[in-house]
């Protein structure tokens, strides 16, 4: 009945028209239905995974490096919070746009360069990492980079963990620095869990005791929005601070050889002789260390390559210099012990020594007159040791400097350390076709010619003579606590012991002792109450002919080094301090007062009771 | 007989649909506009207020009496042209495009009401010319014209994805309308072959995006952003979604568009392949009751008209869909009842009051319903 009273029945083409229009309608619905379900079930975990990456970040909490320790316990290499400019390199929108307003707005201290190169790297290879970008932010800059946030996705202010160095340069070359860890650091093994940007000793005792200072990284899962900006903490492990390091470094006398040193060249080091404890480790000029630990500039690390004084080297470690007079000790041992020359047997020293055709002067031109053993070191009489090195030979004065620990690894616990040279025959064998000549066993003497020495030998050296033939290992780090609270001490470790007949180093210590006491060429490193016993030595750096010329008038580069190494008190020695200034003129004048200070800054607070009986 | 009254003639299944589809919608705004975690509830009051206003509309052109419709089509198009020439020459610049007149609080987009204006002035048009055989193409030639005028406003804007709606709905209405097979498969055949030429055409940032569509990867972070995100938060819905409130894409900004056009990328992520499924089902039976009106319809215009309405949410829906899931460039084109927007809002309850009006004289007679579901059998 309901189709029979319409006013006109449907048009069966429209109708045919309709229902092809609704087939495409279903058509194109079945289509949307087939890719929903290819999305949302088929491929939905992939798309899980990347909503989740787009939502959530691990930004790496940077553990703090350990402790470093002076014997005394105060921190000589510490842990401080800092401002630091991170970078998400996911995040960035416009790398180089938000890399020129940081730029303008903030003074930028780093390499602009360098930043883009690192973060474009990030971005194809980890861009998930964080980076920092920029250290120890001050506080200005901290406020505008937030004041611009909007503008800078990507971008943000972290306190991050700083390595500080409260004393500054005077600890710059034991310490060393730390830098972020390079592609090649990463891959050696051992250094795996290290991720971009964590910093890692490059030197020093932050290199060689990394393992113990490096912490383990935490982490903290935030979510962030579009731009990047942290939402919400979702999970968080704390960062773990890396073990302690102490030291037998004492900071007192380390500041005091710093500025005993002032700002020439040299090295000064202060060793315990009888357990080879480093209590003091100066080379100069130094470099701030702090600086590499903000990451340091291009233009810094060039002016400190190629400034001619070389600030990155040790020079108590890595620099050779001619010993000079300061080996004329080792040489009147060795007479002593191989029993070829008396001590009291008199040479006559009329102020040169003619050798064949050639003449050897004496540093004093009128002559010393006759000389015995001990007048010959109070003096430094150089006409006495000539005779004793052709006498003795380069056989023998190699062995005894060897066994005393010249020309030799000390085995001190500082990375990159270098050895000098101590010339025997063998030597000249190998360096040259030609014989050994007489004129070298008489330079042998007086500590010049081939020999070449570290600082750091002749301090290890004298403190052999100090302890009367123990050889010490010298060292720096005497405890370590790992992060586990493990504590591994390093009790003193004795290399060797000399045969050396008391009597014999009696007679050298009270020689040393009358070069500082006795009218000697150490008299300015007399001490009041303590009886100190050392020698100075000025070694030549170029042979001027002719005339004998005043060091101080010659120009800087050719200047004499100036040595001064000595011990105290002399019947018990405590103490071993050499001090070596490049090109410094003469080590009575130069390098004894650094000495002396570094002395008396140690029995400032230590007693030491009278003189033993029969002693110097 | 007694004629019952106009309210009792009235298709509710319609608005009921419509308004499950906008209460949907609104809840989807709701979550949608979270920035950072929180609810954006200005946005919801004022999408709640243009639905109310859209349902008014709705009964507006309900109410108004039989015949009238057809009567002001002409006037209601010219109108409708005057008001993009209008936006054109002083509208709104947004996005880099013109296609917004101030109007008080809110903004007005004149190309969405030129959506339906087209439809019944083509529905005019036709059902003025019809007869048995259907059209040639001389006859189609004007109904060309009637689509060409508001299409060229309209890209000029340029809106580029409003303007091919027009083609659609042209496209749609010469498949009902009976205009002859050889005459839509040559048009089908020039349109293919002008595809080429409006690539010419096409705006810079036009021709970034049908590119990027063919490839979203070769520029993630920009053009290819929007299809990326989009598609991650469909995707990462799974089959139950993440639930409500819980989606990530686009309360953390990850989402463009996250209430508008890409509002059903937040319901995907939300509500998973069943969320998906279930609007699919509405939005199918809302275009199924148009094309039962088109066909149970007592008169020509009604019957055009009518189908015109089915192809225009038709066109919307799939378009829309499509681009969120990225099987079509992305373009300015909303999902209907559900994205947040009230000139589309409005346009698309008043395009439903006129379905609703003009098929209600098949209830003149008592027992009209129900047939319609042959159609689809």
């Amino acid at each position: 009945m309901t189709g029979r009273i319409r006013k006109r029945e449907q048009d069966p083409d429209i109708t045919r028209r309709s229902r092809i229009l609704l087939y495409v309608a279903f058509g194109a619905f079945a289509l949307l239905l087939g890719r929903f379900y290819w999305l949302q079930v088929v491929e939905s975990g992939r798309y899980r995974n990347l909503s989740e990456n787009n939502r959530l970040r691990m930004r790496t909490v940077r553990a703090p490096r350990g402790l470093i320790l002076d014997r005394k316990g105060r921190a000589i290499a510490e842990t401080q919070g800092s401002f630091a400019l991170v970078c998400s390199p996911v995040d960035v929108k416009d790398l180089e746009g938000e890399i020129r307003l940081l730029n303008e707005i903030m003074e930028f201290d780093v390499d602009e360069e360098e930043v883009l190169e690192k973060i474009r790297t990030a971005q194809r290879s980890n861009p998930y990492s964080s980076l920092t970008v920029a250290r120890d932010l001050r506080f200005e800059q901290v406020s505008v980079v937030e004041f611009n946030r909007e503008n800078l996705p990507g971008f943000s202010v972290l306190v991050e963990a700083k390595r500080s160095y409260p004393y500054g340069e005077a600890f710059a070359h034991v310490l060393g620095y730390v830098g972020e860890a390079s592609p090649e650091e990463m891959e050696k093994p051992g250094n795996e869990p290290l991720m971009m940007g964590d910093l890692i000793g490059k030197y020093g005792l932050e290199r060689l005791a990394d393992n113990v200072l490096r912490g383990v990284n935490g982490g903290r899962k935030v979510e962030v929005d579009a731009a990047g900006r942290d939402q919400r903490l979702v999970e968080e492990v704390p960062s773990r601070t890396g073990g302690t390091v102490h030291t037998s470094l004492d900071v007192d006398l380390q500041v005091t050889a710093q500025e005993a040193m002032g700002d020439r060249a040299g090295a000064v080091i202060a060793l315990a002789p009888r357990t080879g404890e480093v209590l003091a480790f100066y080379s100069g000029p130094g470099f701030d260390p702090n600086m590499f630990a903000r990451g340091i500039r291009r233009a810094d690390w060039q002016a400190l390559n190629t400034n001619p004084r070389k600030p990155m080297q040790n020079k108590g470690l890595q620099g050779t210099y001619a010993p000079g007079s300061t080996i004329k000790p080792f040489l009147a041992m060795a007479a002593l012990e191989e029993k070829m020359q008396e001590i009291g047997k008199p040479v006559v020293c009329p102020g040169s020594y003619r050798l064949g055709n050639r003449v050897f002067r004496c540093w004093k031109e009128k002559g010393h007159g006759a000389v015995d053993m001990y007048r010959a070191i109070v003096q430094s009489c150089d006409v006495y040791f000539y005779t004793l090195g052709l006498k003795l030979g380069p056989e023998r004065v190699a062995k005894l400097e060897r066994d005393a620990g010249l020309g030799t690894i000390t085995g001190i616990d500082l990375p990159g350390e270098r050895k000098g040279l101590v010339p025997d025959m063998e030597w000249k064998r190998t360096v040259s076709k030609e014989r050994w000549y007489d004129y070298e066993s008489l330079l042998l003497g007086i500590g010049q010619g081939a020999v070449h020495l570290t600082p750091l030998e002749m301090t290890v050296g004298y403190a052999t003579l100090a302890t009367g033939g123990e050889v010490m290992r010298p060292r720096v780090i005497s405890k370590v606590i790992g992060m586990d609270g493990a504590v591994r001490s390093a009790p003193p470790e004795r290399m060797r012991k000399l045969p050396w007949k008391p009597e014999n180093v009696e007679f050298i210590r009270k020689a040393l002792a009358g070069v500082v006491n006795d009218f000697g060429t150490g008299g300015a490193a007399k001490l009041p109450g303590i009886v100190v016993g050392g020698k100075t030595g000025t070694a030549q750096v170029a042979s001027v002919k002719g005339k004998m010329i005043k060091s101080e008038h010659l120009p800087y580069e050719i200047r004499d080094h100036a040595w001064f190494i000595a011990f105290a008190p002399v019947d018990d020695p405590q103490i071993c301090v050499a001090a070596m200034v490049e090109h410094g003129g003469h080590g009575g004048s130069a390098a004894a007062p650094i000495v002396k200070l570094v002395m008396q800054e140690f029995f400032r607070t230590r007693f030491v009771g009278p003189p033993r009986k029969g002693g110097a | 007989m007694n004629r019952p009254s106009k309210l009792g003639r009235m298709d509710w299944f319609l608005l009921v649909v419509a308004l499950i589809l906008c209460g949907i919608g609104l809840m989807n705004a709701y979550s949608g506009s979270r920035v950072h975690g929180v609810p954006g509830t200005a946005l919801v009051t004022k999408q709640l207020a243009w639905i109310l206003l859209g349902v008014a509309g709705f009964f507006a052109v309900y109410f108004l009496s039989d015949g009238f419709i057809e009567e002001i089509t002409y006037g209601f198009f010219l109108a409708v042209l005057l008001l993009l020439v209008v936006v054109l020459l002083a509208g709104r610049v947004r996005g880099g495009a013109q296609r917004w007149i101030a109007f008080g609080a809110f903004n007005l987009q004149p190309s969405e009401f030129a959506k339906i204006a087209v439809t019944f002035a083509l529905a005019r048009y036709f059902s003025g010319k019809y007869r048995y055989g259907g059209f040639g193409l001389v006859e189609v030639l004007p109904a060309i014209g009637i689509v060409l005028v508001p299409f060229l406003l309209v890209a000029l804007q340029p809106d580029l994805g409003s303007a091919g709606v027009f083609l659609f709905i042209f496209a749609g209405m010469a498949v009902v309308a009976c205009v002859r097979g050889k005459v839509l498969g040559f048009f089908a055949g020039a349109g293919a072959a002008a595809i080429p030429a409006l690539w010419f055409f096409m705006k810079d940032y036009q021709r970034q995006r049908v590119l990027t569509f063919m490839d979203p990867e070769r520029d993630p972070l920009g053009a290819g952003y929007h299809v990326i995100q989009s598609k991650i938060a469909v995707g990462s819905g799974g089959f139950f979604g993440k639930g409500y409130l819980q989606g990530t894409q686009g309360s953390l900004r990850f989402l463009p568009e996250q209430h508008t056009d890409f509002a059903f990328a937040v319901f995907a992520e939300e509500w998973g392949f069943l969320g998906s499924l279930l609007l699919l089902v509405l939005f199918l039976l809302l275009v199924h009751r148009l094309f039962f009106l088109t066909v149970r319809s007592q008169d020509r215009f009604a019957s055009f008209a009518c189908g015109g309405i089915a192809v225009f949410f038709l066109t919307h829906i799939v378009i829309n869909l499509a681009m969120v899931c990225g099987l079509f460039p992305v373009v300015g084109i909303p999902l209907p009842f559900v994205s947040y927007g009230g000139s589309s809002m409005l346009t698309n309850m008043m395009a439903l009051g006129a379905a609703a009006n003009l098929s209600r004289s098949r209830f003149t007679f008592q027992g009209g319903g129900g047939k319609g579901r042959e159609i689809a059998s």
